[in-house]
Order: C-alpha cells, then structure tokens, then sequence
C-alpha cells in the first residue's frame, strides 16, 4: 500500500485541514489580534487548495479514481477524484477564497472580526471538498456534517444579533433533521444493498428499500443545496446571517450541494436513473418556480437573492434531471456562471453602507447610479447574467441546461424554466429599476475598495471573458462528465 | 470615370451630406451656417444637374443621347438572385429627372431663406428639404427596385417630417400623418409588386440570360427584369417547376387565378397611386398644404407626386405588356383629372386651389402613361414641374404678403399692390390652362404648358387603347375646368375691390428679392420648357433622346400618329381654356355676385364639390370610424377582457396571489418549515412506491 | 414467550417507531427547544440502530464503523447545538419553540 501516492490525492483536502489545525493553534495563542492574519493565510490556503486541485486536473492519470485509504470491505475505497468532481472542487475553493477576502470591511466595521470566522469557512471548504470526493456513503457523511456544523455555526455568528442567532438555530434544526433524513436513508441503502461504497449500490439490483434509502438521500441533499421544497430554511436563513456569510453560503457549499447531488444521482445511483429522474425535475420545477414567485413581493435583498439562489439551483436541476450523458456539463457550467455572478452581487450589497449601517432593503439601492455609477454598472451586467439576458455569460448558461433538458426529451420542465425565467425578471428589473431609475436615498459611506475590484473583476469576468471562454469550460466539463 | 459619371455622384451625394451635416450639425452651425451650406450644395449640384441635362439633350454622343449606363457605388445585398447595389443609373429618364428635382430644389432652398425667415426652426427646415432631395435623388437614380422603395420611402419620410414641420399646430400633425399613413396603402401595393417580381423572375438553369444583355442576374435589379420581359426569357416561378416563358406566366393570387406581369403591374402601380395622389388615395394631398409652402411646391408639386408617374414610365417594359394594368392606368388618370379639377372650382384657400390642380395635372401624366405615351407623360411631368412650381411659390409669396392669410375670399385687388407676384402669378396661370397656338403647319408657340398637355391630349385621341376616348373626352373636359378655376384664382386674389381687412392690405407686399429671383427663374422655365424640350422629347427627336430608358412596343405609334388627328382636336384645348376665361371672367370679374349667391343657397352641386365629393367623410366613416370600432372592439373585449384578463392582468395577480402565499407559508416556525420538509419526503415516497407499482 | 426470535424485522421496526417519535417530535413540541435537540438525538439513535442491525444481519462491519462515525458526529452536532441555543437565549431570553419567529414571511 503506497500511502504517499494515495494520500496525493486528497492533497487539497489534507491541506486545509492542516491549515485549520494550525490556525486554530495560531487564533488560540494569539487570540483576536491575529484575526486579520489568519484570514489573510486562510485566503491563501484556499487558493492553495483551488490550485492543487486544478494541478491535480492537468494530470488525468493521477485522477482516474485511486482507490485511497483502501477499506477492507470495499473494492473502491473511501475516496476518489474524477474529473466532476474536481472541476467543482477548484471552483469552491477558489470562490471560498474570494468570499474570505470580500467580508474583511464587513466584518470589521460590525465587530466580527475573530480568528474562528475564517477557520470556520476554511473546515466549511474543507468539508464541501471532502463530500464532493467521497466514494462511500460514510465519506460522503462525514463532509456534509463537517459543512454543515460549520454552516451553523457561522449563521449565528454574530452573536449580539437576534436575527443571526435565530438563523443558526432555524439552520441547525432543520439541517440536523435534513441529516437524520439522509442518515436514515443511508442505513437503508447500505442495509438493502450490503455496502455503503458508491459502487457496490451502484451494482445492486433495484429494491425497495434500496428506493427509500434513495429518496430519503435525495431529499437530505436537496435540503442541503436549497432545492425546493426543501429550501424552506433559505430565505430566514438569508436574512438573518450576516452578510458575507450568505455570500458564502451562497457560492461555495453551494456549488458544492448542486455538484454533489448531480454527482451522486449520476454515480452512486446511476444506474436506478428510473427511480430518481422524475423526483429531480420535480424538485427542479418546484425550485424554480417558488424561486421565481417566491422572491416577487419581497423587499430586503438578501431574501431576493435567496429565492434567486433557490430558482437558480432549480435551473441547474433541470441538468441534473436530463441525465448524466445530456447534462452533467451544463450543469457545472450552469452553477459556475450562476456562483460567480452572485459573489459579485454580495460583493456589492457588502460594499454598501449607510450610515455605517450594512444596507438590506431594495429601496436602499435607490439611485445608487448617481453615486457609484461603476457599482451600479457591474451590479448590472451581473443581474443581467443571473437573469440569463444575454449577451451576459448566465444566458449561455440557461441555454446549456435547456438543451440538455430538450435532448432529453423534457419538454415540460423546459417550458417551466423559460416561464420562471420570465417571472423572475420581475424581481430582477426591480433591482435594475431601483438603481437607475428611482432618485437617490441618501448619500452612502464609502466604499471598501477591495470589494469594488472584485465586483467590477467578477463582472468583467460575466461579460466578456466567460462568454468567450465558454467553449473551452464546455469541453472540459464535458470530459469531466466523462470521469 | 468620366466628366458625367463624376458629376452624377456629386448630384446624388451632395444633398444628403448637405442633410447630415445641416441636420446633426444644426447646434454648431447655427441657422445662417446650416442655410448656407445646405442651399450651396444644393444650389451646386442644381448647377452640374443642369449641364448634365443640357448635354444630354443637345450634346452629340457617339450613340446619340441615348447613351446609358450605370455607376454602382457598392454592393448592397446579394442574396441568390436578391442581388441590389447601391447604384447611379444614367440615363434620358433619370438625367432629366436629376435636373428638375434639384433645379426646383435649388429654388425652393434659395425661396425659403426668405420665407422661412422668421422661423426659429430654420435649421431643421433646411435639413429636410435637402434630405428629401437626397431621398429623390436615390429614387430616380435607382437602378434597381430595392434602392427605388428606399428613396421612395425616403421622401415619405421627408414628406411627413416637412408636412408636420409646425408640428404644434394639431392640423399639421393630422395631415402629416394623414399623408404617412395613405401612402402605406400605396406602399403596401408596391412592396407586394416588387415580390411578385422576385416570385416570378428566378432563372432557369437551361436558358442563356447572357445574350439578353443581363450580365448578373438579379430578380430585382432594372436591367434584369427588363430584358427578360422585353425577350420574353423562361424563367422558373417560385423558384421550381418548369420554365414558363415570363409574358405567359400566370399564378394563383389571392384565389385568383391571374396573369403574373399584369398582378406585378397593378400592385406597382397602386404603389404610384399613394405617391401621386390618384384617385382613391388622393386625399392626403390637399391636406398635406399644411406644411410651409415652399414644402408644398418642391414635394407636393415638382418632384414626389411625380415619382408615381416616374415609376409608371421607368416600368414601361411592363406596362408595354400588360393590358389591364395599362388601362387601369388610363382610367385612374383620367378619372382623377377630370374629378380633380371639378373640386378645385370650390374651394377658397389658394394652396388648395394649387394642390387640386396638381392632382389633375397628375392624373394627365398618368393616363398619357397608360395610352403608351410615356414621352409625353415624362414631358408634361417635366413642364409642369417648373409652372406649378412657380404658381405654389407665387401663392407663397401672396400668403407672406398677406400675413399667412390663405382665404382668397379675403383677399382681391392685390394686383397694384404686388405687381411682381401677380406677373408670376399669370405666367405660370397661362402656362398651366395652356396658351398658345396650335400648330397647323409649322408655327408652334406658347407657354410650356401647351405643348405638353396637347401632346397628351392629342396622344389620347390618337391611341387605339379601348379606354382612351373616355380620356380624351375627360381631359378635353378637365382642361376647360383647369382653365376657369385657374382664372377664378386669379381674379378673386388680384382683381376687384379688395375683401381684406384694412390693416393687412395696406401692408401687403412684394416679396424681397431671395424670394423673387427664384420666381423669375422658375418664370423662364414656364414660358420657355416647352418651346425648347418639345422636338427633343415629344417630337422628332424624341426615339433619339430617350433610347433605351423608355420602351415602346413595336405596334406603338401613338407619338407618330397623334400628329394625324383632324384639326378640331388640336383646337379643342385652346377651345376649352378660351372658354374658361370667359366664363371666369363672367363669374367674377362683371358678376361677383352670381357665384357668391350660389355659394350662400349651398346647393347638392355646391357642396358636393367643396366637400371634395364627400371622398373624406366617406373614408372617415368606413375606414377611420371603422378601424376605430374594429379596434376598440379588440381593444376593449378582445384585449383587455380576454388577453390581459387571462394573460398579463390574469398572470400578474395570479403571480402576486402566490407570492403572497408563498410569503405566507413561511410563517418563521421551526416546526411549520420541519413539516414542510418531512411532508415532502413523505410524498416523494408515496410518488415512488406509486410509480413502482404501475 | 422463548418462542420469540428477533429478526431484522424487529429491530427495523423498533428504529422505524424511533425515528418516527423524533421527527413527530420536532414539529409536534411547541415548548422547548431543548426537547428538540433531544429528538434529534433519538433520529441518530435509530438510524444506528439500523445500522448495527443490518451489520449484524447482513455480516458486515462497515455499519458499525458507520454507527461509529454518527456516534462522534452527534457530540459534535450537540455540542454546536448547544452553543448556538445559548447564543440564542442570550439574546431573546427564553427558548421557546413559538417564539422563534423573527425572521418570516
């Protein structure tokens, strides 16, 4: 057993977690001072990571499923890196860092900044890298938890507020019942098919208890990745934790969640796609269109972006449902686009402040061209993008996951989309509207300038950049999908 | 390129580049600055039109005047056969119309910086005029329909932005749109022509289209259509089938089954009667004198209105070929000339007197077109361009004496006080009702008016067509008309004792010099264009001078034997405007009083003709009332109670209906959000378990 | 009653009942709080229950390793639970389960 060459590929994963040990060490000795510090290599260590995996990317061979830390029991292992899974693991981490680096103004200006925060989305990454490579449902567990403990603590992370206090209790009950769901199903699956690694369910024959095991998985990791109905938690969740923590929660874990879902609905349960197709594009419509309807009469933007985030993942959902051969692609291509258009929308409701007072309501945005004209423009072109109007990337994006649906022959649930599409505009263009149209509503602090970069880098990436580059993300997607 | 090539660009471009940079500019330049530049060019271009013209009448070409070709400044679509440049096409018909569009605009520019010199728009007014020359230009000078619809759309363009220049006068707005809106109708048939041209004309592989003279194929291009209309060629209509020769070619259209030259003809032509004002869409032309009347004389007088005629005879080729197409023609032009100059007896404000007039003269032009004689058509267009000109500036200047009052009922006597207008006012009158001689033998003399509308007069009695008699007598009829309005105008504003107020007629007066030079130039051209232009392009040299840019068939003679008609019809014109002065100045210059009577007792005659025979009441109730109801029958049932009640109205409540149920299920309870999520699970279960069993 | 032999049946059976008690028990306790974390404990408590159960009827070990791993993760959710419920009371001053709604609509 060659423990060094095994180890190699869970080289990012081991990382991280070496660097939370170390900070937690460095944060215990040094306490609060060192917050700024830690953050900064925390920022490092995620992009260290990011790398690591896309170097892991340019060498296929060392990524074509190595059976590591080799069990006695199953032939796979417990840990194995394809190509699916590395694409979403790069794009994690690397929008991990970025989220890290976009919340330093907030925290300081709201008193938050303590050494935990970014140790806390450092074990978050590290627990979404962990079940993205999972190959066994113990591995798989074990991340999700490892994300999730982390998840909750950080919405309560603020510990003076109410509202944030009752999000992390709201997000850890309902979460923990969303793990009970999945544990239990889990014990199902490995009762009914007699192993808990990917491929031995994979190879077991259709059962009953093998499809409530499945749907009982299912309804765990769409809870995770926000899909509805399971996204009950989000909106609450959205408002009450701090700002840059939903930026998190809305670009890492949660390409993370979509990734995972489409990774196990493609590998684990591959081969039952009759059990689980028609569950996924119901739960894509119904995510769709509540995140469609859902966000219309809502006024504080953080909602708006969790119904957004909701719709959005409904969308990628329809990618998922076409099946692994039509839509693995889009789906990676989707949550990519979707993820780095919303980093750039926190990045701006982060940078914007009255009054000291981070700002949460649409009317707040009101003139904000007259002010920060730059601002408004990026935050246009990345509406827009999530909107998926072109020539903005997110529209290339839409039409991937609605090809995918239509070779699939599902129709229907591309009609729902366009529909949602449509109805979503609604919200959108009140942004839009807000933000160049309405007179001002008072003059507003100045801005963070990191903040700013990123969301005019982010927007500059939604146009021009992606749009061209897409072709390119599309292939490697598509041997990913292949992995 | 040659001295008339180099030249022939400068003409087409100079207006429009006068345009941009007058229009775009106008902040810059300021008023004198986008005068100036606009009536220079326009003014330089007139100036090189005129030698271009004057060399092709009297110039000696190796191929005589006839000599054509075409100057292609850049390809503009090439589509299969949909091939269109953006071209100059040389030759009698288009040099000719070169020359009086920007003569007549040169004048109308220079006339306006006198009459527009109050106006604090005078930039904008400057703009337009020269791009609506430009928008001619492009239209004469097409050597392909492509390029023709746009000029022809350019200067409805033109048309209505000058129509409504005062655009805050509600009666400028209606007429302007008005006159937008009865040319769609006309465009509309002229659209559908040129498709039906495109559906018909597709080569066929087998014939050899080269030796027709047509070096690149083009379903829409002059050359093209021409030639194999002219060598009754095969094409392959609609693209597929067999080859049917082009002059036999008959599809199904609109449920009729119809012969495919005729179809194309009509529809191109109905395009010609929105432009020119025939009868049917004629209505917005009077109205259309709501613009400034400089407007009036350039684009509703010389060169627009005369587009539809232009086109008639650019089409020659097909009319040649057509039957019904042809008398369609006859029967409009004369039924307009004669219905047009029966209104103009009624009506009191001068512009419209004008305005009726020409609708009458154009019907002249259109039904000479439709006996075969388009020479005399395209002479008559050319005459009349320059003494309606003249008679609409010479208006113009009566109504800036007058303090913009247009109601000949309150003017009168201004003949002492205006001398120069009222001599302007005369000759172009004499040439219009046609003074002359009749040439019996040798001696030929008068205004410029004469020799073209007895050309056509003589060309309606001469042409074997089954609807020219009804013509001829109808234009006999209208020319007696045209005579005793004509005269009625002039006797009602400058003679007798005046109807004006105190006040506006001890300050009437001639108008300044830039307003007067024009007159006096346009004045020359009425006596004179028709003396000097008849042997070049009605007479003996006309075969000569037109060559290949209008097509006669080989059995039509009509210019030749309109010179053996007996000697009463060469006398009945003169007959006819002898007697209209009479009668006119019976009516009112030694009894004022009878026609005044006539007028108070109103009878069904009286007010038939100043109701324009009720032609705008009608199209009001059945079109304008009738669209209307249509429309608010759709509007308010079709649209608001059933698209907007299920669709948007419908929607928007539905979709705020459930936000606000959405909002609601987050009632902000753990247990509420746990039981959403367990009784989701729970269904998803239960949808499997089902779908399993089945 | 030595007649009775357990079977897998019985004991999924008794998981079945337990995790069913768990969930009834979140959205039924309109009290405390503290009744819910102890739910979720018993939600983990079945599903392990399960797990040793099939491992012991199927012959594998990977569901006691399993049950092991759910075992450590529990204390931890407890512990994160806990602290976050502590938060909370510092912050509202009781921990009843009605009252938890600021954040809605």
């Amino acid at each position: 057993m060659d423990f060094l060459a095994d180890i190699n590929n869970a080289i990012p994963e081991a990382a991280l977690a070496g660097f939370g040990l170390v900070g937690l060490l460095l944060g215990a000795i040094g306490g609060d001072r060192t917050a700024g510090l830690i953050r900064l290599l925390a920022a490092v260590a995620l992009v260290a990571a990011s790398v690591l995996t896309a170097y892991q990317f340019q060498h296929p061979g060392a990524a074509d499923g190595i059976a590591a830390f080799a069990s006695a029991t199953s032939p796979d292992g417990l840990y194995r890196v394809t190509m699916f899974t590395l694409f979403a693991k790069t794009v994690t981490y690397a929008l991990a860092a970025l989220a890290l680096l976009m919340s330093g103004g907030f925290l300081k200006t709201s008193q938050m900044e303590r050494y935990e925060y970014p140790l806390l989305i450092v074990f978050g990454s590290l627990g979404a890298g962990l079940m993205l490579s999972a190959n066994d449902l113990m591995t798989l567990y074990v991340g999700i938890e490892t994300l999730s403990l982390s998840s909750y603590v950080l919405a309560a992370f603020r510990r003076d507020s109410l509202k944030s206090a009752e999000a992390g209790l709201k997000y850890f009950v309902l979460g923990a019942l969303a793990s009970g769901l999945l544990l239990y199903g889990s014990s199902l699956i490995y009762g009914f098919t007699g192993g808990t690694a990917y491929a031995v369910i994979a190879a077991a024959p259709i059962s009953v208890g093998l499809t409530f095991g499945l749907v009982f998985v299912v309804c765990g990791l769409s809870f995770k990745a926000s899909a509805a109905p399971f996204h009950i938690w989000t909106p609450d969740v959205y408002e009450g934790a701090p700002a840059p923590v939903v930026a998190f929660f809305s670009t890492a874990p949660k390409i993370a969640a979509v990734a995972l879902l489409a990774h196990v609905m493609f590998v684990t349960f591959g081969p039952h796609e009759e059990a689980w197709r028609q569950i996924i594009s119901i739960i894509s419509a119904a995510s769709m269109l509540i995140g469609a309807f859902g966000a219309l009469m809502q006024n504080s933007i953080k909602r708006i972006l969790a119904y957004s985030s909701i719709s959005n993942v409904g969308f990628a959902l329809i990618g998922v449902a076409a099946g692994v051969g039509n839509g693995a692609a889009s789906v990676l291509v989707y949550m990519t686009l979707y993820v780095i258009a919303t980093l750039g929308m926190f990045g701006g409701v982060l940078a914007l402040r009255r009054g000291g007072r981070a700002i949460d309501n649409v009317s707040d945005l009101n003139g904000l061209v007259k002010q920060k004209p730059g601002m408004a423009l990026g935050l246009l072109v990345l509406i827009f993008s999530v909107a998926g109007i072109p020539p903005a990337a997110g529209f290339w994006g839409k039409l991937q996951v609605f090809q995918a649906g239509l070779q699939a022959d599902m129709t229907w649930l591309v009609l729902v989309g366009a529909l949602s599409s449509v109805v979503s505009l609604g919200y959108y263009l009140r942004l839009v509207w807000a933000m160049f149209m309405k007179p001002s509503a008072g003059e507003l602090d100045k801005t963070d300038i990191s903040i700013g970069i990123i969301v005019l880098v982010t927007s500059l990436l939604m146009f021009p950049i992606l749009t061209v580059t897409i072709q390119m993300l599309l292939e490697t997607a598509a041997r990913a999908s292949g992995g | 390129m040659t001295f008339q090539e180099i030249a022939a660009i400068i003409i087409v471009l100079s207006p429009g580049i006068a345009a941009a940079i007058a229009g775009l500019g106008q902040r810059f330049l300021g008023d004198k600055g986008s005068m100036a530049i606009t009536t220079v060019l326009v003014v330089s271009a007139a100036v090189l039109a005129g030698l271009l013209f004057f060399g092709q009448v009297f110039g000696h070409h190796p191929e005589g005047g006839a000599h054509a070709h075409t100057i292609v400044l850049s390809r503009w679509f090439d589509v299969g056969t949909f091939v269109v440049d953006w071209a100059i096409r040389l030759d009698s018909l288009s040099i000719t119309m070169l020359f009086v569009v920007t003569s007549v605009s040169a004048l109308v520019h220079v006339y306006s910086i006198g009459y527009m010199a109050d106006d604090p728009h005078r930039a904008r007014f400057f703009a337009y005029l020269s791009l609506f020359t430009f928008a001619m230009l492009m239209l004469v000078t097409a050597d392909n329909f492509i390029q023709l619809f746009f000029g022809w759309e350019g200067v409805g363009l033109a048309s209505y932005l000058l129509i409504g220049f005062w655009y805050k006068k509600p009666s400028a707005n209606d007429a302007a749109i008005k006159a937008f809106v009865v040319n769609r109708v006309g465009d509309f048939g002229f659209a559908l022509g040129i498709m039906a041209l495109v559906y018909m004309i597709q080569p066929f592989a087998g014939v050899d289209y080269a030796a027709m003279g047509i070096h690149h194929f083009s379903s829409v291009g002059f050359d093209t259509v021409f030639n194999v209309i002219v060598n009754n060629a095969p094409v392959l209509v609609g693209g597929s089938g067999a080859p049917v020769a082009i002059q036999d070619v008959a599809f199904d259209f609109l449920g009729i089954h119809v012969w495919g030259l005729e179809v194309a003809g009509v529809l191109l032509f109905i395009g010609a009667m929105g432009k020119s004002a025939q009868f049917f869409l004629h209505t917005w032309l009077p109205d259309a004198m709501e613009g400034p009347t400089p407007v009036s004389a350039l684009i509703h007088a010389a060169t627009m209105v005369t587009a539809g005629v232009f086109l008639v005879c650019r089409c020659s080729y097909i009319y040649e070929h057509t039957v019904v197409a042809a008398n369609m023609i006859t029967i409009i032009g004369a039924v307009t000339c004669f219905f047009a100059a029966t209104v103009g007896l009624a009506q009191n404000d001068i512009k419209r007197v004008v305005a009726y007039s020409t609708c009458s003269q154009l019907g002249y032009m259109f039904f000479a077109a439709g006996v075969g004689a388009y020479e005399a058509a395209m002479f008559h267009l050319f005459t009349h361009a320059f003494f309606k000109a003249l008679l609409f500036l010479s208006a113009g200047s009566v109504i800036h004496g007058m303090h913009h009052e247009q109601d000949m009922r309150n003017m009168g006597g201004l003949r002492k006080k205006m001398p120069l207008t009222w001599a302007m006012m005369l000759i172009g009158t004499l040439a219009l009702t046609g003074v002359g001689i009749p040439a019996v033998d040798g001696l030929h003399l008068g205004f410029a008016g004469f020799f073209s509308k007895d050309a056509i007069i003589e060309s309606a009695f001469a042409s074997h067509d089954a609807y020219a008699p009804l013509a001829f007598w109808l234009s006999i009829g209208a020319a007696f008309l045209t005579s005793f309005y004509s005269w009625r105008l002039m006797f009602m504003t400058f003679e007798g004792k005046t109807r004006a107020d105190h006040h506006t007629y001890d300050h009437a007066h001639d108008p300044p010099m830039v307003m007067a030079v024009p007159l006096i130039l346009l004045s020359v051209g009425a006596v004179l264009a028709g003396l000097v232009f008849y042997d070049a392009m009605v007479d003996h040299h006309e075969a000569a001078f037109w060559g290949s840019a209008i097509y006669n068939a080989p059995d039509n003679h009509v210019l030749h034997e309109r010179h053996e008609v007996p000697l009463w019809v060469l006398l009945a014109p003169a007959i006819c405007w002898i007697s209209g002065l009479i009668f006119a100045v019976i009516f009112y210059l030694l009894a004022p009083q009878i026609p005044r009577k006539m007028a108070r007792n109103g009878g069904p005659m009286h007010s038939f003709l100043s109701h324009k025979w009720y032609f705008d009441e009608i199209y009001k109730f059945v079109f304008v009332k009738g669209t209307a109801l249509l429309g608010d029958l759709f509007w308010k049932i079709g649209d608001k109670k059933i698209i907007d009640g299920l669709g948007p109205d419908g929607m928007t409540g539905l979709t705020k209906a459930s936000a606000g149920g959405l909002s609601k299920l987050h009632t902000g309870y753990i247990f509420h959000y746990a039981f959403v999520v367990l009784i989701s699970a729970v269904i998803f279960v239960a949808f499997v378990m089902f779908g399993q069993g089945r | 009653m030595a007649g009775l032999e357990l079977t897998l049946g019985h004991y999924l059976a008794v998981s079945a009942a337990l995790f069913t008690i768990g969930v009834f028990g979140i959205f039924v306790n309109r009290k405390n709080i503290i009744v819910i974390l102890m739910s979720i404990e018993l939600i983990l408590l079945s599903v392990n229950i399960n797990l040793v159960a099939f491992s012991v009827f199927n012959g594998t070990i990977m569901g006691q390793v399993f049950a092991m791993l759910v075992l450590t993760v529990a204390a931890a959710e407890a512990a994160v639970g806990l602290a976050i419920l502590v938060v909370y009371f510092r912050n509202r001053g009781e921990i009843a389960v009605e009252d938890v709604n600021v954040l809605r609509g």
